[in-house]
């Protein structure tokens, strides 16, 4: 087979139009061929970027995520090393699944990460009561508000005891655009 | 240039614009709807929270009568009559304050100083026709408005607070809106759970603190303290407003207590605490309001005790 062929038929592959024959193809010679490999690489990457420039400038997903490590809780990982082996053979067949998926993997694991980072950071500091969440995340949501909890060192209760009535209080006799926003506040605020 | 993703997002509106309409005028009519009789469904949205309620309003020029219900979760409800407030269900009534919920008087002069106001063009709120009004404020200091307003009746039908990214904060809507000519007794009559509500737990009292630092357009209104069973521990409570919207200032004292700073956000609201040491003990101030947090924390940090 010439390089040329195996060229255009790596090309077929990023652009999602190879046929299996192709794609097959594609596959063995990366096993045997490191120009061939080194060049699909190459190619990953320059799309990668591609796609990352997209998206950045919509999603701040360095913030985020350094947010989101911020608020990490001390992290306990027991066996981590046998974990971490395993992640490694994850990425790498997950590079194979890019590959065959197109980008879509891509896009959709940067959005996810940012949209699980900013759910993280929309976490009020003090665990205030919230209202009626939905049943079936009740147990979750018991889990985060432990978590938020140890933000706090000092004198814990104290905040919690006076911010739910400092809330009612400002938003009852707070204006408004009418009379009945104020008071759909202070109703948001009461716990269940 | 920090106001373009407010417009990105006010703009986002099908809308068309509206030639010669006068968002002065359009305030006008909005502080006069509340003279109109209606009944009607709304839903309020803020981070963590969604809630429906339903609304019976009998207007009048002397002093509105209203109740509220709320339709999910708990029933919670409270019936003001002629302006006052009667009545409360249980988790509001120890906080029932001094039984005045505040009439809105805008200022449309004033207003203007501190907010660009614009009419965007139209809506449809509720099965309703709609005028978008939109407050957009001159500095950093506040949170911009979208109103839609009931064409027939200048009711708000729709109202969006929004931050100067374009984030939404808060979401009120109507989602039923019935206008009356007059609205029977029956629906005003609040439920066996609605608490009457009689004397004031606030008692006026004098400004020991104030701050030394305002944003534009903000004004002191009053300064009420309350006492609970234990005299020792009282709060006083400083209101400020702009005439669109509003912050408290709570002063308690520590009591030796040791307690850090603590910053929060619940939907549109921001709370800041900072201790500030006086001769007499440290004392924890708080300010919370539908402000920006830059903006909460530099009135707490600005927060003296004035000379006596």
């Amino acid at each position: 087979m010439s390089r040329e062929s195996l060229q255009e038929s790596l090309s077929a592959v990023m652009d999602n139009e190879a046929d299996e024959l192709e794609l097959r193809r594609i596959l063995a010679g990366s096993q045997s061929d490191a120009e061939l490999r080194a060049t699909w690489s190459r190619y990953q990457i320059a799309r990668a970027a591609m796609h990352r420039e997209l998206l950045e400038p919509r999603l701040d997903i360095a913030a985020g995520v350094s947010a989101a490590l911020a608020e990490e809780a001390v992290p306990v990982r027991p066996k981590q090393t046998g974990w971490r082996l395993m992640g490694r053979v994850a990425v790498a067949a997950s590079v194979t699944l890019a590959v065959l998926a197109g980008v879509r993997f891509f896009n959709q694991d940067s959005l996810e990460g940012t949209r699980i980072a900013q759910g993280q950071t929309a976490q009020p500091v003090l665990a205030l009561p919230q209202v009626q969440g939905p049943a079936v995340l009740a147990g979750y949501s018991a889990a985060e508000s432990g978590e938020a909890a140890t933000v706090e060192p000092a004198s814990p209760g104290w905040h919690e005891q006076r911010l739910p009535s400092y809330l009612r209080q400002h938003a009852q006799q707070a204006s408004g655009a009418d009379s009945a926003l104020p008071y759909a506040r202070a109703a948001s605020l009461e716990d269940r | 240039m920090r106001l373009l993703p407010l417009f990105a997002v006010i703009g986002g509106l099908a809308v068309l614009p509206v030639q010669g309409a006068e968002p002065e005028a359009w305030l006008g009519r909005m502080a006069k709807a509340d003279r109109q009789s209606f009944e009607g469904t709304f839903v309020y949205e803020r981070n963590g929270s969604f809630t429906t309620h339903a609304v019976w309003h009998a207007g009048s020029a002397s002093g509105a009568s209203e109740r509220l219900l709320q339709l999910d979760g708990p029933a919670q409800e409270v019936l003001r009559v002629g302006g006052l407030l009667k009545c409360m269900t249980g988790s509001f009534d120890s906080q029932a304050g001094d039984g005045q919920w505040p009439a809105w008087h805008l200022d449309s002069s004033r207003l203007s100083n501190y907010y660009d106001m614009r009419v965007l063009g139209r809506s449809r709120v509720a099965g309703r026709a709609a005028t978008v009004l939109a407050l957009i404020p001159r500095d950093q200091y506040r949170y911009a408005f979208e109103l839609h307003l009931d064409d027939e009746t200048a009711l708000p039908l729709k109202s969006l607070l929004i931050n100067e990214k374009g984030q939404l904060l808060e979401r009120f809507q109507f989602v039923s809106l019935e206008v009356r000519n007059a609205l029977g007794e029956a629906h005003l009559q609040p439920s066996e759970a609605c608490k009457p509500v009689s004397a004031s737990a606030d008692e006026q009292v004098e400004q020991a603190w104030k701050a030394t630092w305002l944003p534009p357009g903000f004004e002191f209104t009053r300064a009420v303290r309350r006492s609970k069973a234990d005299p020792a521990v009282s709060v006083t409570r400083l209101l400020y407003g702009d005439g669109l919207t509003s912050f408290s200032v709570f002063l308690e004292s520590l009591n030796g207590a040791v307690v850090d700073d603590a910053r929060s956000q619940l939907g549109p609201t921001s709370v800041v605490s900072r201790r500030i040491v006086t001769g007499a003990g440290d004392m924890m101030v708080t300010v919370v309001g539908e402000i920006p947090m830059g903006t909460a924390e530099r009135i707490a940090l600005s927060m003296q005790e004035t000379m006596q």
